[in-house]
């Protein structure tokens, strides 16, 4: 009974036991620098710096053939690159992923390569190649994928865009089921936006509001400006077709001091139309 | 002299034989499928055709590609009425995503360099295409039907700068009206320097009056000298105190200086075991993270990635 007890105390102990840090080669060390400048930058809002470290972190990936490492900063420079309003770049940093099909890529990061490529499509206007890449990154995508609250709110998106209003609201709510935890807040918030957006544009505005609200007030407590402003811009809208000029009126200016706050003079142009009519 | 084998040693040695090699079999068949999986044969294509007039360019295996995404590949050439029957193999499921009015392109994925592919280009209609359909290709442009693109819309624009430079040259005639106006300019210069030496006189006077004022003022200026002459003494007494005690201050704080060295000489050995010390425990604590049940507790949640945020479809993205 003393042996197996033994036995048994070994066997845990090496279960548990884990692999003594490793140091790395040379590359690896500026592999893991290189992310981690490219971050920082990002973080402190210089993205031009930030997509040259993305750059660089992914060519040293590629030479080492780290089929994760390519994936990750493949798709964080395309992110970088969007944001720069450099949608070229952004469409041939997602190549690196996307046209390799030979490469080991985990299921994850084709998945996310999909979703951003068709949120750049979609943000290019390109809708029918938005929707296919939404396609492929749904059907990769399990029920109980990550992304599946993104993808859900990007085709809610191309919907409204197309037209189809009553679709979008049935999207946003089903992205809205789907975006969970702390970490789905983001996408809750989207899909509130996009379901009040849909049924303002099927003519129930009332109805529109209350998502909007929810929509702020989660953004409010996220702390990104772009979305606080779109969604005063979207309640303004809503209010003011559901004849409520006063309140209609209070989005606007509370719209605009958002919108003059973050130096976005063409917002801050649109409201103030807004505000004069 | 034959050698005694234990026995049952090769008892039952066909069945083994042959229960290994339909192990083999198997795993062979496997591996076929497997590679047969991998290569698609076990999708569904759909045919589409196109006849070009010339398929240079265009190769069997060439991938088919709608919105940038490979829809399929070039199955087949052959040599047909009119040209060249070129065979597409698109995946059944794709199908359905090429309306009717579609055409073919010979593209290249980075404009005029790149992989070359065929690049289909949805059309207006509403309803699918059918399988087998014959669909209208457009080939692609040489690099002398470029240059002769460029070279059309270029010629009006020479033609201009060829007639500005004529009328460069016409002006050339101003130039005789020219000189002569500055011939006349010439003709007057004594003239003007009989006026320039007037003004030069009129200086030196000038000069003279403001030499006396300054006499003046210098008679001022050594009353004024005479004055710190006086009280230099006095200030330079206090200067000399002044750059004594500083003097002195110097000294400690040299003193002091070497004082700080030799203490932090001592304190350095205490100095690096403290940087191995933490240089551990941060291995130690790194060591103890990927260790479960902890590991779970600190697996880092952002994998080193920026957001995926559906936001940015909005196009509001690129406003941050």
């Amino acid at each position: 009974m003393r042996r197996w007890r033994a036995a048994c105390l070994v066997a845990l102990i090496a279960a548990c036991a884990a692999p003594a840090p490793e140091r790395g080669s040379p590359a690896q060390a500026r592999l893991g620098e290189a992310e981690a400048r490219a971050a920082a930058l990002a973080r402190s809002g210089d993205y031009a710096g930030a997509a040259r470290f993305y750059g660089e972190a992914l060519r040293i990936a590629t030479s080492l053939e780290n089929a994760d490492a390519i994936a990750a900063n493949a798709i964080n420079l395309s992110i970088v690159e969007q944001w720069l309003g450099r949608d070229a770049e952004a469409r041939a940093a997602l190549a690196a992923v996307l046209d390799e099909p030979r490469a080991a890529f985990t299921e994850r990061r084709k998945t996310q390569a999909e979703l951003r490529r068709a949120i750049l499509e979609a943000a290019s206007g390109n809708l029918g190649a938005a929707e296919v890449w939404a396609g492929e990154a749904e059907r990769r995508c399990a029920t109980s994928c990550e992304y599946a609250a993104a993808i859900l709110n990007v085709r809610a998106q191309l919907a409204l865009d197309s037209g189809h209003a009553a679709e979008a609201a049935r999207l946003a709510a089903a992205a809205f089921e789907r975006a969970r935890g702390e970490a789905g807040r983001a996408e809750a918030a989207n899909a509130l936006r996009a379901l009040g957006r849909a049924r303002n544009a099927a003519g129930q505005p009332g109805r529109a509001l209350e998502p909007l609200r929810q929509a702020l007030e989660i953004d409010r407590s996220l702390g990104d400006p772009r979305k606080i402003l779109v969604d005063l811009t979207e309640l303004a809208r809503a209010a003011d077709a559901a004849g409520d000029a006063q309140a209609a009126r209070g989005y606007q200016e509370r719209g605009l001091a958002v919108s003059r706050a973050i130096n976005d003079g063409r917002s801050a142009a649109e409201t103030e139309v807004l505000l004069r009519r | 002299m034959s050698v005694a084998l234990p026995p049952g040693r090769f008892s039952r040695l066909v069945l083994k034989v042959n229960v290994f090699l339909l192990i083999a079999l198997a795993l062979v068949a496997a591996f076929l499928g497997l590679v047969a999986y991998k290569q698609g044969w076990f999708v569904r294509q759909s045919p589409l055709h196109f006849v070009t007039l010339n398929a240079l360019g265009i190769n069997k295996g060439m991938p088919v590609k709608l919105h940038g995404f490979t829809i399929g590949q070039v199955s087949e050439l052959k040599l047909a009425e009119g040209g060249v029957d070129v065979q597409l193999s698109i995946v059944s499921e794709y199908l359905r995503r090429i309306p009717q009015g579609s055409h073919a392109r010979h593209a290249r994925e980075a404009g005029v360099i790149g992989t070359a592919v065929i690049d289909i280009v949805p059309g207006e209609g509403t309803l699918p295409l059918a399988e087998g359909a014959l669909i209208q290709f457009e080939p692609a442009r040489g690099i002398s039907e470029i240059i002769d693109d460029f070279r059309r819309q270029a010629m009006p624009a020479f033609n201009e700068v060829k007639q500005a430079m004529s009328q460069v040259g016409r002006s050339g005639e101003d130039l005789k009206a020219i000189l002569a106006a500055l011939r006349l300019e010439v003709e007057q210069l004594p003239a003007t320097h009989r006026s320039v030496r007037k003004l030069v006189e009129e200086a030196t006077k000038a000069t003279t009056e403001l030499s006396q004022r300054a006499g003046a003022t210098l008679a001022a200026t050594e009353r004024v000298a005479h004055g710190v002459d006086r009280a230099w003494p006095a200030l330079s007494e206090k200067l000399n105190a002044s750059i004594e005690s500083i003097d002195a201050a110097a000294v400690q704080l040299k003193r002091t200086g070497v004082q700080a060295e030799a203490t932090l000489r001592d304190a350095r050995p205490l100095l690096d075991h403290s940087e191995t010390a933490a240089r551990e425990a941060g291995d130690v604590l790194s060591a103890a993270k990927r260790v479960w049940p902890l590991s779970d507790t600190f697996k880092d949640a952002s994998d080193g990635m920026l957001p995926i945020d559906s936001f940015e479809a909005q196009g509001k993205g690129r406003v941050r």
